[in-house]
């Protein structure tokens, strides 16, 4: 082989183009990397109109269009024999296949047998943090309806320490509709508060229960101990 | 003096050397694609990692896109004067993508000082830990590119080992290639 840094591939219906590419000079690399430029400034400037469908097409699909462009004009990617392509197209197709085949575990994070409360509350904490958490007025604060949703996953919608999530926990949280679990002097109205806003450890319980002091305002957080101890069969 | 074999044998339609080559990118496909598919997983099932997003430095970025395509550039041209024989103008093309290759890594030093200086670092959650290690992975690719430069340049200069610019060359453009995704993901979508 000769000393030429470029050789092509015997892939027959190429022949034109490579003879094309072969009289390719500097201007037209120049001229590429210009193109590169100017799509960079739209894609840095498309999502500052903060319109999503404009973001995703600016940065992403711009994204694709340099990328084939580098491919095709500098890594002379199509005028390298067939297989070369093909064995990168696979390489690529099992990086798909990972996504498509992780995906969905990952990104949900319920399912029908199941739910991943840890990342549940991560979100919800997070959420809370950045100041956009579930805290509204506690005037129309539904503290059955939070309870469900929020608490449900381990507690059980009703509070009879049946959620999904119970039967993995130990200590398993109680069932606050029997009677012997408020029997316990030590379960006052401050101690749930606290536990509630606090965490477990806060009152001398399993870390599993969690804080979520950050999550709700101190209304909303009376609000839910209210609504725990109205499970409390004998508090009517 | 005898050649490598990788310089001299074409088994494969391309030079071998070429070939494997090729043979690396695919695995660095799987490596990055691996990656930045596990990121956009995470990126789209948490929701608070917008408001951790924000916190990049879009201009950083974009400036230091704006390096490594024109790195790409130079390494491009630098396969043009190869090809035509030119081992002392391939040679000082690919000077230049190294200088643009340690242009990046400055900039990229200084943009991780200032925001390792706020408290992001690389425990802070998961998508500075994304953050960190994408980059860093890339930015070490950034590194082996520029040594690797610097040795195939030397060859060049001597009009010795043409063939190799345009090896390392593509290697460069596919370092590109992931900076090229990496940028909206980690700079543009917030
Ligand atoms: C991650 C699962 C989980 C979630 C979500 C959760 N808890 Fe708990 N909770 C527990 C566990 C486990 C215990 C038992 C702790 C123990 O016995 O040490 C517990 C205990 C409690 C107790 C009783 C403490 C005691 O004195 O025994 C109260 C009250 C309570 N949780 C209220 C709530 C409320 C209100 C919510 C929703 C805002 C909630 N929990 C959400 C797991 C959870």
């Amino acid at each position: 082989m000769s000393d030429h840094a470029h050789s092509h591939g015997g892939s027959e219906g190429h022949e034109g183009h490579g003879e094309e590419h072969a009289h390719h000079g500097p201007e037209h690399y120049v001229r590429i990397w210009v193109i590169l430029l100017v799509l960079l400034a739209i894609s840095v400037l498309g999502p500052m109109l903060e319109i999503q469908v404009i973001t995703l097409v600016t940065a992403f699909g711009i994204a694709v269009v340099k990328a084939f462009l580098v491919c095709k004009y500098f890594m002379h990617l199509d005028v390298q024999p067939k297989y070369v392509l093909y064995f990168l197209t696979v390489a690529l197709a099992f990086m798909l296949l990972f996504f498509f085949a992780v995906a969905p575990d990952v990104m949900n994070h319920e399912g029908q047998n199941w739910t991943n409360v840890a990342a549940q509350e991560h979100i919800a904490r997070a959420l809370a943090e950045q100041g956009h958490g579930a805290a509204g007025e506690a005037g129309d604060f539904d503290a059955a309806g939070v309870f469900a949703t929020t608490c449900g996953p381990c507690h059980g919608a009703g509070g009879a320490g049946d959620g999904a999530a119970a039967a993995a926990l130990n200590p398993r949280p109680a069932n606050f509709t029997d009677p012997a679990f408020w029997a316990d002097s030590s379960r006052t109205h401050e101690h749930i508060l606290t536990v509630i806003r606090d965490g477990g450890p806060a009152a001398g319980r399993s870390p599993l229960m969690a804080a979520f002091g950050a999550q709700f305002d101190e209304a909303q957080l009376e609000a839910l101990a209210r609504f725990v101890e109205s499970l409390n069969p004998n508090a009517q | 003096m005898m050649k490598p074999v990788a310089t001299t044998r074409s088994a494969a339609g391309i030079s071998t050397g070429m070939l494997a080559v090729w043979w690396l990118l695919a695995s660095e496909i799987v490596i990055f694609g691996g990656l930045l598919a596990s990121y956009i997983m995470h990126r789209l099932a948490h929701p608070e990692w917008a408001e951790y997003a924000s916190h990049t430095n879009t201009w950083i970025g974009t400036l230091n896109t704006f390096v490594l395509l024109s790195s790409s550039l130079s390494a491009v041209l630098a396969h043009h004067a190869a090809e035509k024989g030119d081992g002392k103008k391939a040679a000082k093309y690919l000077l230049v993508t190294i200088g643009g290759a340690l242009t990046f890594l400055v900039v990229k030093s200084i943009e991780w000082s200032i925001e390792i200086h706020h408290g992001y670092t690389i425990t802070a959650n998961g998508f500075w830990a994304f953050y960190y290690v994408a980059a860093g992975i890339h930015a070490s690719h950034v590194i082996v590119g520029a040594i690797v430069m610097g040795w195939v340049a030397w060859y060049a200069n001597q009009n010795r080992e043409l063939q190799r610019v345009e090896m390392v060359g593509v290697y460069w453009h596919f370092v590109d290639i992931v900076w090229i995704f990496l940028f909206p993901l980690l700079y543009i979508a917030k």
